[in-house]
């Protein structure tokens, strides 16, 4: 972590790189925060208000602390048709989280995506960018209770 | 490249290159609705409201961004684009939340600018007040004293507590101005009205045409002007001397004459109207008392009949009704009762349902059970019977309520066996009014047969008929609205134009019942205090005199009580673009429904409030701050459906915004703007 | 038995997810002497993972559903377990773009050189950049990324600009929920795309070239950019005739659809929100930074090698009259072989869905193509000849292929209002009929689903559709009403059924579904009232669902080992509130 963002310049000063100035402060931090989104005005010489614009417009982006497993459920169409609604549901009753919150343990937070181009193995879900595919009631649990052991 | 040729609505037109549809359009007079083109500013491409066809493609494009081609075909006025923009309209409104126009002015009947006669009060401009007032009020003094305040019923300030005073600014300005004040008049051009009827629906058909020049005649058979507020409404509600002065302004706005003692078909005919005037307007009123349908009917006074004859009196000298019984509900009866009551009557209003039913403004129901009138309710009259002492006895019924009929009024039904007897001196039977439609004259359901559009009675003779004659008994701001109504239609039809109701288009937060208090957008502080209250005279003079009820309320104290007003209405109204294109292509707010974007209302700043709920999210604002202005302060944050114009990180807009107001002033609605209403 | 001569291991990201991580380590483990590499897909997810064993006799081996205790009896060439790809498939299926796809190792530039890569690329620079346009033009390649404009002429408005500085973009920012071919190709093939985005400056004169991707696709993007260093390396960056170098720069998308959207991408590569704006201009007029800008997909890009490795004439002599050469699709759905499959333009869809998928005739009603911008198309029109205008008269599209294939048991209202949540989540918000009118159309098909619907609100879905599709500002507003019209057409009844009847016929929606327990199969184990989350489930002499406490979230029935739990009509299970 680092207050001061001065890691910025890794990701250019042009304002076409605005975007992976921001991404690069998210994959830092976990979120982009209002002091972020200042450093990153300051630093690509853009107005405060167009940086949040920009920001979020983008689905990428978080504005809050995400927890320390980020869960990422597809809702692509083959999920969909697969049943990803279903696994949403077992998640949310398995975490007490809805969809773009965090336990209060801070240790899962819970998204869902567009898709995670692993169509073939739906419904699937990823936790920390590890893909989980052909997800079934119990399997479900079994992963969970993996990660809830490693805290 | 040189300029070419394109087809614009089947004509060939000239395009300069780069120029866009819309500019060639507007160059040839051909007027393409557009929200957010500015050419202040880069293009937004946004409203889609400007939409023109490609015949050729058969795509539809945003005339402010495409350019024409050489040769190409564009449609900008058939049917199917005019739905297009419809629909672009219709699906804007569908995430717009607002109110167009305050509710207490849609309440009105006659649609006067309640909110802004009230905020000229407010600042104690009353002059201008009454200005306000008299664009669709010409009777203030009378409507200040009489009127049943549909604008306050419909209020906001009921949800915290009770509405603003409003008809007391009224009453008020009127007291203040009305004698000195004369309007602005054009000359006459010659035309000439007939008008049978003096009361309030004729008197304001008369004084709307001579603010356009036309003279006019009213006719009434009464040996006073003034209808209803001469001979209806007693002397305590609306003193006389108070009308009198009111009246006498026609007389001096020159080219309105008045004949009393004038009667139809005795005095003159309306061949003769017909034949001597440009028009006619029947504004003859409900004068026949409705039957109450019992036995021994003859012996009861009818209400309207009894409370003329005593106005014409003057109220003095009138004999003592003694044990009275007054049948009815409605105004008249209440008028009956405490006038009965000041001349020295014991009074009983007698009523078939309970006092929630009862169609009488609550205020009057609560000064005439002050006053000391009982009240008999659910009881209906059986039989009524003259003993040899001359006393009456009103045989009567108990009456329970049974299931709500068509109107949602629950229906009383009798209560077997509950039979009872009352005796009295007087019984005055007021339970409705009727029109006595003269002969030759079309009657209808209500009274005379007028067309809705523009209440003409004769499709070959320019007769027009407003007021209670048409619509039944109602009350006075509702005939000053008829009779403007006839007004518009007479004038139209010299124009040589078919008069047709203008399409009110508003938008609405909802009724205040549906609202919660964090619902309402405050432009200011507003007071905070109780609602004013009138100084009544004492109770000894209110049941031995006809004295006015109360004075005026102070110049002062209704200035702060008009300082209670939310001012509802919207800052743009009177610029809005949403408002006027969706005017123009009769778009309803509801055209398409579902769930509108979270967005809130910002006040925070002295001067500029940002209501999102308004905004059409076209970016204007956007792009003229960092565009034009160089500053950047705003952005549209967010996409899709909850794509918003916002603040960096929500902040407040600078206090230095109050000096440019670029961004209110380009707002095409009304989601930037000054909080000050003009 | 022959000598092994390497060991290759699926590792695309489809692979992974299914395990090939655990399978390579072991077989590197276990294999001392022979070398075990990774490589990209070659399509047949369905089997993953999937290790191919090459013999040094030239013959190879495949093995599929590979665990990591396998490792050993491959490594004896065991026979159990053996995969080839069904002779059928192998019949309908070109491999021309995809040939190298799995076959060798994606970030190994020697390894593409060996097998011909770069060799499109001498051709080309050999001509000049108008006969390099003029042969992609010849060949009739169409752009693969949705609206099938044709690639020579959008390079060829391009090379007119007599500017110096000139922008070429690749869209990597695949974003259709359901197709996954581009990232396929890029984690599998990255030179190959990099080969024809080289060839494409050369043609184009462009100087800068941009590869905008999904930031999802961490593999694709790691691949890409070990590519290009490798390329930048070998100097083949410093194109002929040139005096600089070409820029070449990966951008990551952030997660917004629309900017597959031409002018939208623009927009972000600016760093702007992804906006798209009215064109004309268009971007080879005014594009990036107001440079003249072309911009084409992966698959194109892919196209490209082969094109001129086989010839404008070759290629245009395969496919049909208007659509010159193969499509990849991303067959996913109610299919026995999800996966990728490379097919000739004009290849049924029967024989994609059955044939190549694997799914049983008769078990399905519809293929989705196109994605949220496509449309659905019903089994009796299954004997289409794919190409881009046979699509579209069907009121789908090609896009970038995608083809999911929804069986019987799948509502088709449901599918609608899955792809309208999607678009109007996704819409950017500017213009008023898709920001606003997707919603509304998303809100409609909702209020049906739930049950709550009217004949109104397919009135209204019918009206408001078509003017979307003719007033939206981009190409997403403009297909957006597809699913929903496309479904309105050919499935009317489903709709109707649910307005009318409040019934789903195929149990989908939950709020005109009940879930029931068949007491006959039923054998009381209480596993489904220990794992319902919400105690809906009870035990008195029989168990019953109770559905008014029921999630419907399906856990009982997954659970069941008898399978006595299903889905039914709504009012024909138990429910305690009535």
């Amino acid at each position: 972590m680092s207050e001061d963002f001065s890691y910025l310049p890794e990701a250019g000063s042009e304002k076409g790189d605005l975007i992976r100035g921001l991404q690069l402060v998210q994959s830092r931090e976990g979120y982009v925060s209002d002091d972020a989104i200042r450093a990153a005005a300051k630093h690509f010489g853009v107005p405060v208000a167009e940086v949040e614009g920009v920001l979020t417009f983008y689905a990428q982006f978080k504005r809050t602390k995400p927890g320390k497993n980020k869960i990422c459920i597809c809702d692509g169409t083959a999920c969909h048709i697969k049943g990803s609604t279903q696994v949403a549901s077992w998640l949310e009753a398995e975490l007490g989280i809805g969809d773009g919150q965090t336990t209060e343990d801070g240790i899962f937070s819970l998204e869902t995506v567009a898709c995670l181009g692993c169509c073939s193995l739906a419904p699937v879900m990823s936790i920390n960018g590890k893909v989980y595919g052909k997800l079934d009631r119990k399997g479900l649990t079994k992963i969970l209770n993996e990660y809830r052991k490693l805290g | 490249m040189a300029e070419f040729k394109f087809i614009l609505d089947g004509k060939e037109v000239t395009a300069q290159p780069g120029e866009t549809i819309l500019a060639v359009a507007a160059r040839n007079g051909i007027e393409i609705p557009t929200l957010c083109f500015n050419k202040k500013i880069s293009k937004t491409t946004s409203c889609f409201v400007c939409v023109v066809k490609d015949v050729k493609t058969g795509k539809f494009l945003p005339s402010c961004s495409a350019c024409p081609a050489p040769g190409q075909e564009i449609e900008s006025s058939t049917d199917e684009v005019r739905e297009m923009r419809r629909t672009a309209l219709g699906l804007l409104l569908s995430e717009h939340t607002g109110d167009c126009e305050a509710p207490c002015t849609l309440a009105c009947p006659a649609h006067a600018n309640v909110e802004e006669y009230v905020r000229a009060g407010r600042k104690g401009d009353f002059l201008e007040s009454l200005k306000i007032i008299k664009q669709r009020i010409p009777l203030p003094m009378s409507v200040g004293r009489v009127c049943p305040r549909f604008c306050e019923k419909d209020c906001r300030r009921n949800i915290d507590g009770k509405p603003v005073s409003i008809n007391d600014v009224k009453r008020i300005a009127a007291d203040l101005f009305y004698e000195t004040y004369m309007e602005e008049l054009p000359e006459l051009n010659g035309k000439k009205v007939a008008i049978i009827g003096a009361g309030p629906a004729g008197l304001s058909a008369a004084y709307y045409l001579r603010l356009q020049g036309v003279a006019s005649v009213l006719f009434d058979q009464q040996p006073e002007a003034g209808g209803m507020l001469r001979y209806g409404i007693p002397e305590f509600r609306l003193p006389k001397d108070t009308l009198r002065k009111e009246l006498a302004h026609f007389g001096k706005m020159g080219g309105i004459e008045i004949r009393t003692n004038s009667k139809l078909d005795r005095d003159f005919t309306l061949d003769q109207l017909k034949s001597e005037y440009d028009a006619v307007i029947f504004a003859i009123g409900s004068w026949a008392s409705s039957s109450m349908r019992i036995d021994g009917e003859d012996l009861a006074n009818q209400g309207i009949a009894w409370l003329g004859e005593i106005a014409g009196k003057n109220w003095q000298g009138c004999a003592n009704p003694g044990r009275t019984v007054v049948v009815g509900g409605g105004n008249t009866a209440m008028d009956c009762a405490r006038t009965a009551l000041r001349l020295g009557g014991d009074v009983t209003v007698v009523y078939r349902r309970t006092k929630n039913e009862m169609p009488a403004s609550l205020v009057e129901i609560e000064e005439a059970e002050e006053e000391g009138i009982k009240f008999e309710y659910l009881t209906a009259p059986l039989a009524l019977a003259k003993a040899e002492d001359g006393s009456l006895a009103l045989s009567c019924q108990r009456m329970e309520l049974g299931a709500a009929d068509a109107s949602g009024r629950r229906t009383p039904v009798p209560v077997a066996g509950s039979d009872f007897i009352i005796p009295a001196d007087t019984v005055i039977s007021a339970i409705g009014q009727r029109t006595i439609v003269p002969a030759g004259i079309p009657s209808g359901k209500r009274g005379i047969e007028a067309a809705k559009e523009d209440l003409r009675v004769f499709a070959d003779a320019p007769v027009y008929a407003a007021g209670d004659c048409v619509s039944g008994p109602a009350t006075v701001v509702e005939a000053l609205a008829a009779g403007r109504k006839a007004a518009l239609a007479v004038l139209d039809f010299f124009a040589g134009k078919p008069h047709t109701e203008p399409f009110l288009f508003n938008v609405s937060r909802g009724h205040w019942r549906n609202l919660a208090k964090e619902d309402l957008v405050y432009l200011r502080k507003i007071s905070e205090a109780d609602r004013v209250q009138p100084d009544y005279i004492s109770m000894d003079r209110r049941k031995s005199t006809f004295d006015e009820l109360f004075d005026s309320i102070p110049a002062d104290k209704v200035s702060a009580e008009a300082d209670r007003c939310i001012e509802c209405s919207c800052t743009a109204k009177g610029d809005c673009l949403l408002k006027k294109h969706s005017t123009k292509y009769g778009v309803s707010p509801d055209m398409y429904c579902g769930q509108k974007p979270i967005s809130t209302v910002d006040v925070r700043h002295e001067y500029i409030i940002h209501d999102k709920q308004k905004c059409i999210r076209c970016g204007t604002c956007v792009k003229v701050c960092s565009e034009v202005i160089n500053k950047g302060l705003l952005a549209l944050m967010k996409r899709g459906f909850n794509t918003m114009v916002q603040t960096a990180l929500g902040e407040e807009l600078p206090s230095y915004c109050k000096d440019c107001g670029a961004c209110v002033n380009e707002c095409p609605v009304g989601a930037l703007d000054w909080k000050q209403k003009k | 038995m022959a000598a092994i001569k390497r060991i290759k291991v699926g590792t695309a990201s489809c692979g992974i997810a299914a395990g090939a991580g655990q399978v390579f380590d072991a077989l590197k483990n276990a294999a001392t002497d022979v070398p075990v590499i990774g490589v990209g897909c070659f399509g047949h997810c369905y089997a993953e993972p999937i290790v191919e064993v090459e013999c040094e006799d030239g013959t190879s081996v495949f093995y599929s559903k590979v665990k990591p205790e396998d490792a050993a009896g491959i490594l004896n060439l065991t026979e159990e377990g053996r995969f080839s790809i069904p002779a059928r498939r192998a019949e309908l299926e070109k491999t021309l773009v995809t040939r190298l796809a799995g076959k060798i190792n994606p970030i190994d530039m020697q390894e593409y050189i060996a097998n011909g890569g770069f060799e499109s690329m001498k051709k080309a620079f050999a001509m000049t950049p108008e006969q390099v346009v003029d042969e992609v033009k010849k060949a009739g390649l169409r752009g693969r990324g949705g609206a099938g404009f044709p690639t020579g002429m959008k390079w060829s408005f391009l090379a007119a600009k007599q500017v110096p500085e000139k922008v070429l973009i690749c869209n990597a920012d695949e974003g259709d929920p359901g197709a996954f071919m581009d990232r396929s190709m890029m984690e599998s093939v990255p030179f190959q795309m990099m080969e024809g985005m080289l060839i494409g400056a050369y043609a184009t004169g462009a100087t800068k070239l941009f590869i905008y991707c999904r930031a999802e696709y961490p593999l694709a993007i790691k691949h890409l950019s070990i590519a290009i260093d490798a390329m930048k390396e070998a100097n083949l960056h410093m194109l002929p005739g040139r005096e600089k170098p070409l820029e070449i720069i990966i951008k990551e998308g952030a997660g917004a659809f629309v900017c597959g959207e031409e002018t939208a991408m623009i927009h972000s590569l600016e760093g702007k929100r992804g906006t798209p704006r009215f064109r004309p201009p268009f971007p080879t007029d005014s594009g990036w930074n107001t440079l003249p800008t072309a911009i084409n997909n992966v698959e194109t890009f892919c196209n490209i090698a082969p094109l001129f490795s086989i010839g404008a004439d070759a290629f245009a002599a395969i496919g049909t009259e208007k659509g010159k050469g193969t499509k990849i699709f991303a067959l996913a759905g109610d299919v026995k072989n999800p996966g990728l499959t490379e097919v000739p333009m004009g290849t049924t869809l029967a024989e994609v869905v059955y044939e190549i998928g694997g799914a049983e005739p008769g078990t399905v009603k519809a293929v989705q193509t196109g994605g949220p911008s496509g449309g659905c198309i019903p089994a009796d029109k299954f004997d289409t000849k794919i190409d881009y205008d046979t699509l579209g008269a069907l009121g789908a599209i090609m896009g970038s292929g995608g083809l999911i294939v929804i069986g019987n048991n799948r509502c088709m209202v449901e599918t609608a209002r899955y792809f309208l949540s999607f678009t109007q989540r996704e819409s950017c918000g500017k213009c008023t009929f898709c920001r606003v009118g997707t919603t509304r159309m998303y809100e409609a098909l909702q209020r049906i689903t739930e049950g709550k619907g009217t004949e109104a609100d397919i009135a209204f879905l019918e009206d408001i559709g078509p003017k979307i599709k003719k007033g939206a500002l981009c190409g997403l507003g403009q297909t957006a009403p597809n699913p929903a019209l496309s479904t309105l057409r050919y499935f009317r009844n489903e709709y109707e059924e649910h307005v009318r009847d409040h019934v789903c016929s195929a149990h989908i929606c939950s709020a005109l579904t009940d879930i029931k327990v068949d007491t006959d199969k039923c054998v009381k184990c209480g596993l489904c009232m220990r794992t319902c989350p919400v105690g809906a489930i009870q035990k008195t002499d029989v168990f019953t669902v109770d559905n008014a406490k029921c999630s419907k979230c399906n856990s009982c029935i997954e659970i069941c080992p008898k399978k006595a739990i299903s889905r039914v009509n709504k009012g024909e299970g138990f429910n305690s509130s009535l």
